[in-house]
């Protein structure tokens, strides 16, 4: 099968300005101005086939924005190749346009003052939808999540999570090969973030459809992702299936322990004077455990370990000795955890 | 409150200064807008030129050529100076419902606001106002009277800022009943524009409307300076008069705004902004 | 795949279709904020009358200017609102470039699969300038008649002619002053004082000195917003080849923003975020 999106050895380097501080500073900066390169997107090369759901996650500023505009062609590349459907983007955006959708998060594309139809009829010309396509879709997407009750809605008077809703629903309505969905779930509740994420998966199995997905919520990821792409400071860090980065991670633990009676409310400031005690306190105790942290988690004091490094019934046995625990849980590494710990620099 | 005092300036004062920083990060806008100035004076030159040497007489209406180009010049930059786009940003604070926050902080909201723009205010003077009269003084070569009048001039600007300030501010809080920033905007615009002076000197109006004019704020705001600036004719208590006139309208521009503010600001708590 | 079979090019046909499609939409729009429109037409009147007011002033005091007579001008003043009305009804989107650069929303228009120019300028009709467009249709009537100029079917066509040509330059100086924006942080002074100029480009470009002339014919051309184009109707007798030649300038000058435009909408969408 070929692949939908290939990019080749992208870099993108940016000229930025360096702001002088104080009132002095910028007077100065009237009159003289410094520069400095910024390497936004450095050596960048990923496949993505058909139906690929493809989590894009790195912290905020390591280039995602960059890449994804490159991908939807509104930026050229310093230097490196990508192909999109078969087409370069940047050199035709408006023809790699007709089959690809997005999704600001926060910014809708959707016409303010009307009714979410009407948008859509618009949609409808501009990405010159055949009538049985458009009115299939209006139906298909009404039976999957009732949206047919928001159509005559106007878009300003909509929840910040019907607006998402109708967004995404707006970036499928044309059958793009591959639809970009950047914080599709920022700002939205528990249920909210749910139905979102059920309408993403159902878009993309039943229709077939690649979905690149920027986020910081790790629930989005856990939920829709089976492959997650890292990048940070520009490059790629990681690219792989969410299981793999797991099971690499499958040697840690997350001990979480209360030494408190229940009745017994500690202050935050309290329980984190406590992990930090444990924390140096298990640090001489087992040397090498470079892995070996505590940190405080809710109410809980949560114990992160490397099984391979050292035992965990070990280190319950130690902390035993020294406190009485009245509460403790064992938990797999979370997704979040793991991310946090790349991010971080910990694991090359 | 001696005590508070200090701090209370403060505070304020933090304001400003942000808002000159501000202002100065927008280089090349200081820039554009000088050079602008420059090509807009170089029409109302030429126009004014034109319009002079198809006159009979070379004074009209007791105003030689000369007096006209160095009070429109000065209006103009007056004008650039003085226009900081408050009713634009009162209404998108209105219309946003950013004012709901401006309202929880500890401080009055047109003070903050004042204090917001006179950093703008500052800068603008300094880099329109400030270059284009030295270089009209230069220019005329004396043409403009430098003398006692220039410390009426500062203290009557000082109250010309206070006076369109209040009448931005009051068109502003229209614009949280109204909806209609643009509309609201442009009214304030044109009907400033034309009444106060800017435009063409006010000794051009016909006397009745010059009559009308006399009850309504806008004159305080450009024709008073610059006549202190430009009539070489006025004694001391000529001058001392139309301060007494400024004063007059800076309180009651005062008095009326704060009383439509506090109004509005009762309708926007209870209706929630 | 079906979409293979869509022909790619995308004719005059499609963007006309699409144009009237996005029009009626944003006219629904604004018809759900009756009481901006409202106040934005009655600011709008103002405006004019405002400006028919300082010009009526003006000449109050002297009775013609440079050997032109007060209808000969009052006609020219006619045919510039006439020529900045497709500025301000099809073109009034520009003026919220500098806004959506700010907040980032200018991205929205990036993904669609039409001609961005297009995509983005279409979005908004501002109804309001048919108020000025009827002031205008009035004033120039007025001058004609005075004028005795023949109301034939040729000088009807010579009329609509001129008026789109001389519209294109306005179109295109702001297009200019808009596209700014991309590439300036808070450019709306480019805006204004580019949208300024058409106060002073009423009256005949005989009024400034060689050096002007020339700057104000090539460089910033406001003399095709009315003077050139007019000089068919007004000054039938000492047409110059320039008028000839404003139709094609016009394109060409439109072609030029356009180029500019979209170079500075491309630029901006790489670097905001």
């Amino acid at each position: 099968m070929e692949s939908v999106i290939k990019i080749e050895h992208i870099n993108k380097e940016f000229k930025i300005l360096k702001k002088r501080e104080g009132l002095k500073g910028s007077i100065k900066d009237l009159f003289s101005r410094d520069y400095s390169t910024l390497k936004a997107v450095n050596d960048i090369s990923m496949e993505i086939m058909p139906g690929e759901m493809v989590g894009y996650l790195g912290p905020n500023g390591a280039g995602k924005s960059t890449t994804i505009k490159m991908m939807t062609g509104i930026l050229k590349p310093t230097s490196g190749k990508i192909i999109v459907n078969g087409k370069v983007p940047y050199t035709n955006r408006t023809q790699n346009a007709e089959d690809i959708g997005v999704v600001f998060g926060q910014r809708t594309q959707l016409w303010w003052a009307l009714p979410v139809i009407e948008s859509f009829n618009i949609l409808k010309e501009i990405y010159r939808i055949d009538k049985k396509t458009y009115q299939d879709n209006l139906e298909y997407f009404d039976a999957l999540i009732g949206a047919g009750e928001l159509y005559q809605k106007t878009v300003r008077q909509m929840s910040l999570g019907q607006r998402t809703l109708c967004d995404i629903l707006a970036s499928f309505l044309h059958n793009p090969s591959v639809v970009f969905l950047d914080e599709p779930t920022i700002g939205l509740d528990v249920s909210m973030k749910s139905k979102i994420r059920e309408l993403i998966r159902a878009l993309n199995k039943e229709k077939g459809t690649t979905v690149i997905l920027t986020t910081h919520d790790m629930g989005d990821v856990d939920a829709l992702c089976s492959r997650i792409v890292i990048i940070d400071k520009g490059k790629m860090i990681y690219d792989n299936s969410i299981e793999k980065l797991r099971s690499f991670f499958g040697d840690y633990r997350t001990v979480k322990l209360k030494f408190n009676k229940k009745e017994e409310v500690m202050q935050t400031e309290a329980l984190e004077k406590e992990a930090e005690d444990l924390q140096s306190f298990l640090k001489s105790q087992f040397k090498g455990a470079k892995s070996l942290s505590a940190s405080v988690d809710d109410k809980w004091i949560s114990v992160l370990l490397k099984e391979d490094e050292v035992h965990m019934m070990k280190v319950i046995n130690c902390i035993q000795e020294k406190k009485k625990i009245r509460d403790m849980t064992l938990e797999e590494i979370s997704t979040e955890s793991v991310i946090k710990k790349i991010y971080e620099g910990d694991i090359q | 409150m001696s005590e508070t005092r200090p701090s209370f300036v403060r505070k304020y004062l933090a304001l400003t200064k942000a808002s000159m920083m501000e202002s100065l990060a927008f280089r090349t806008s200081i820039f554009v807008t000088i050079l602008g100035n420059l090509v807009y004076l170089i029409m109302i030159y030429f126009l004014w030129q034109a319009i002079y040497a198809s006159s009979p007489t070379p004074i009209v209406n007791g105003m030689t050529f000369y007096d006209t180009m160095v009070y429109l010049v000065l209006a103009a930059a007056m004008f650039n100076f003085l226009e900081c786009f408050i009713v634009w940003s009162l209404g998108r604070d209105f219309q946003s419902g950013q004012i709901v926050v401006s309202l929880t902080k500890p401080i009055d909201y047109q003070v903050f606001t004042f204090f917001a723009v006179l950093g703008q205010y500052i800068m603008a003077f300094l880099t329109t106002f400030l270059p284009t009269f030295i270089i009209v003084c230069l220019m005329t070569k004396g043409g403009v009277p430098l003398g006692i009048n220039l410390i009426f001039l500062v203290i009557s600007m000082v109250f010309s800022v206070i006076i369109n300030f209040c009448v931005d501010f009051f068109v502003g809080v229209i614009c949280f009943y109204t909806q209609s920033i643009w509309g609201i905007n442009v009214m304030k615009e044109v009907v400033v524009a034309l009444l106060s002076g800017a435009a063409i000197p006010l000794a051009f109006f016909p006397a009745v409307l010059r009559k009308i004019i006399r009850f309504l704020p806008f004159h305080a705001i450009y024709n008073t300076p610059l006549q202190i600036l430009t009539d070489e004719s006025l004694t001391l208590t000529n001058y001392l008069e139309m301060l007494i006139n400024q004063v007059f309208w800076v309180v009651l521009m005062i008095g009326i705004t704060r009383i439509f503010w506090n109004a509005s600001k009762k309708f926007i708590t209870v209706n929630g902004g | 795949m079906e979409k293979q079979n869509k022909s790619l090019k995308k004719g005059l046909r499609f963007y006309m279709h699409l144009y009237r499609m996005i029009l009626i939409q944003d006219l629904k729009s604004k018809m759900s904020y009756r009481a901006d429109f409202i106040i934005s037409t009655i600011g709008m009147i103002l405006t004019n009358l405002s400006g028919f007011a300082a010009f009526w002033i003006l000449f109050r005091n002297f009775p013609s200017i440079k050997g032109w007579s007060y209808h000969e001008i009052l006609f020219l003043y006619g045919f510039s609102l006439l020529a900045i009305t497709p500025v301000q009804c099809f073109f009034d989107n520009n003026w919220s470039i500098y806004r959506m650069v700010y907040t980032g929303d200018f991205i929205k228009y990036c993904f669609r699969p039409v001609n961005l120019f297009f995509y983005f300028i279409s979005e908004v009709f501002d109804i309001k300038g048919v108020g000025q467009f009827i002031f205008g249709v009035g004033v120039l009537a007025y001058a004609w008649n005075k004028l005795r100029i023949p109301c034939t079917p040729i000088y009807l066509f010579v009329l609509l002619m001129s008026v789109l040509s001389a519209s294109l330059f306005m179109i295109s100086l702001m297009n200019l002053a808009a596209a700014t924006g991309f590439w300036i942080m808070g450019s709306a002074y480019v805006m204004i004082f580019a949208f300024k100029f058409k106060d002073y480009a009423r009256y005949p470009i005989t009024i400034f000195n060689p050096v002007f002339r020339f700057i104000f014919t090539f460089i910033i051309p406001i003399a095709f917003v009315a003077y050139y184009p007019s000089l068919f109707l007004v000054r039938a007798d000492e047409v110059p080849l320039l008028t000839y030649l404003s139709p094609i300038l016009g394109i060409m000058f439109f072609y030029l923003s356009y180029k500019v435009w979209m170079k500075g909408a491309m630029s901006y969408s790489g670097t905001g975020s």
